[in-house]
């Protein structure tokens, strides 16, 4: 295992994070409040509590989650798609570094960016939240989780997109809708039968509903099922990227 | 000398059928400087892409020390820098940083003092701290040779390094080059700069149309392909070449005022002493006579453009 190597295209990712902390920082600060200003106090107010947890404090799961997978996934697909379209990639794929090394590198880089940002949003959400967390490693747990899976998804995201319009189109077109209808910030109890059907064909469903129940103790699908169904999309992404690179996909001619 | 890159019967076919490599083989000694010419889409940089790990093969072996690129890549590939045609570089990023970046990417352990050393070398040390973007074309260049250098390769390629540098400049690149040279480096550089090829390399390899022509001694070459000229430059011009020289194969140039006779050095006679004679017998009055050997420009064109007939 080529050990400094992955440090070097970790700590080069970070560099660019770090070149833009403020924003960084500020860009999920900012977006939590107004999110807490439009759904916790306005429509809050007229919704008195879900499954027994103020509304306020019901979304703060899904805010976190809807942050730090369109997070994950961006950095990581603009990670590894940047190199590509400015030509950088040769060293990549030159150096003595294998597929696994790469993808630890951008794919670590990327979730280290949206845990720091998840933590943001968390710790903002104190300001104007009370908030318990009934299993604080559960929580971790699937904090990282999401972190990985989603770094990984756009990481294949990154190597798959061809331009600047491709790389937004999956985050934009499908990743947010899904992650809107997943439960971010209602409970599926809450919809028609037919349509509570239809959310439980929705992945993110379960990872949010996990989340919330490291939170809360309460969850629209078995915490097992959502442990499983996150375990599986990670595995199922790693394949995929172990596939383009055994293939040289979009990456070797 | 020892053999340091071995390329064997290397074919690479892309998906639309156009063959860019026809079976080429090659082998390069350590510390030799072999010049790669050819013309554009002749397959060089192909070449290059299939030998650092870029493209796929399609069939073919190469080993770099010993070392299979395909079944013992890191050892292969960490012997190999690459400069590429392309200037590449992260914009945003320090030079120090992105150089550094290189050297741990090839798993080596970080060496400030090097990088110091090679920065002062590409005369890039004062710019260390300056992002990449704030620089001018010809140090984003040397930067991607910096890179290249920051792992200390055994072999490393150059792909036209010096396209659309200055001459001062690119005659700084080939002090470089021959400082590692020095350090038994072996280079294998593709230009479209045949005097480039002339002034540092040792061998000369020619490709067109994905197959390798010829590899040879640079001396050699010119010595095989080189034919000189001998001009003579008459007092008065001429409209046609007399009768009695018709045997000499003469032409005569534009302002009728020179013969040239092509002939080969390494002959045993060359016919100069019998063309004077008859130049004189004919009435013709020399004012000059001077000899011109063929560059490697001329070599080079004769050999692609015998290709093509």
């Amino acid at each position: 295992m080529n050990l400094t190597a992955i440090a070097s295209i970790y700590r080069f990712e970070m560099t660019r994070f770090f070149r833009t902390l403020l924003q960084s920082f500020l860009s999920p600060v900012l977006s939590t409040s107004l999110y807490f200003v439009v759904f916790g106090a306005a429509i809050g107010s007229r919704i008195d509590q879900v499954e027994g947890v103020s509304y306020g404090a019901f979304i703060v799961p899904g805010l976190v989650m809807l942050s730090v997978m369109t997070q994950a996934l961006s950095n990581a697909s603009f990670g590894i798609y940047f190199p590509k379209f400015i030509g950088t990639i040769y060293e990549l794929l030159t150096a003595p570094v294998s597929f696994l090394e790469i993808v630890i590198g951008y794919v670590g880089a990327a979730a280290t960016k949206a845990l720091f940002i998840g933590t943001v949003i968390l710790i903002t959400s104190t300001f104007f939240v009370d908030l318990t967390i009934a299993h604080p490693f559960a929580m971790v747990l699937f904090l990282l989780l999401t972190c990985l899976s989603f770094a990984l998804f756009g990481f294949i995201i990154g190597i798959w997109a061809k331009n600047f319009e491709q790389l937004q189109l999956v985050p934009l077109l499908i990743v947010t809708p899904l992650v809107f209808l997943g439960g971010s910030f209602y409970s599926i109890s809450m919809l028609p039968p037919f349509w509570q059907t239809v959310t439980h064909f929705n992945p993110v469903l379960y990872l949010i509903s996990g989340f919330r129940w490291s939170f809360f103790g309460v969850a629209d699908v078995p915490i097992g099922i959502s442990l499983a169904a996150i375990a599986l999309f990670t595995a199922l992404c790693l394949g995929v990227i172990w596939w383009i690179f055994k293939t040289g996909w979009r990456l070797r001619g | 000398m020892t053999g340091i890159l071995s390329i064997r019967d290397l074919r690479k076919t892309y998906d639309d059928g156009f063959e860019a490599l026809k079976g080429v083989s090659l082998d390069l000694e350590k510390g030799e400087i072999l010049a790669l010419l050819g013309p554009n889409g002749a397959g060089k940089t192909t070449l290059i892409s299939a030998v650092c790990g870029l493209i796929n093969p399609t069939g073919g072996s190469v080993s770099v020390g010993g070392h299979d690129i395909d079944t013992d890549f890191r050892a292969a590939r960490s012997m190999i820098g690459l400069v590429p045609q392309e200037v590449a570089l992260e914009p945003f990023e320090t030079v120090w940083n992105t150089v550094r970046f290189s050297r741990g990417l090839f798993g080596k352990p970080r060496n400030d003092a090097l990088i110091q050393k090679i920065l002062t070398q590409l005369s890039l040390w004062d710019k260390k701290d300056n992002q990449v973007k704030e620089l001018s074309g010809g140090m984003k260049r040397r930067v991607l040779i910096a890179k290249a250098l920051a792992h200390e390769p055994r072999v490393l390629f150059l792909d036209e390094p010096t396209a659309g540098v200055d001459v001062a400049l690119r005659k700084g690149m080939w002090d470089v080059v021959a400082e590692m040279k020095a350090d038994g480096v072996t280079i294998i550089l593709t230009t479209h700069y045949i005097e480039e090829a002339e002034a540092i390399a040792d061998r000369i390899g020619v490709i067109a149309k994905g197959e390798l022509l010829l590899v040879e001694e640079k001396a050699t070459l010119m010595t095989r392909m080189g034919r000189k000229q001998l001009e003579v430059q008459l007092d008065q011009p001429l409209k046609a070449i007399p009768e009695a020289l018709s045997d000499y194969e003469l032409e005569l140039a534009e302002d009728g005022r020179t013969l040239i006779y092509s002939y080969d050095t390494r002959a045993e006679r060359t016919g100069i002493t019998a063309l004077l004679n008859d130049i004189a017998g004919a009435g013709l009055k020399l004012r000059d006579v001077q000899t011109r050997q063929s560059s490697l420009e001329d070599i080079f064109v004769s050999l692609v453009e015998g290709e093509d007939a």
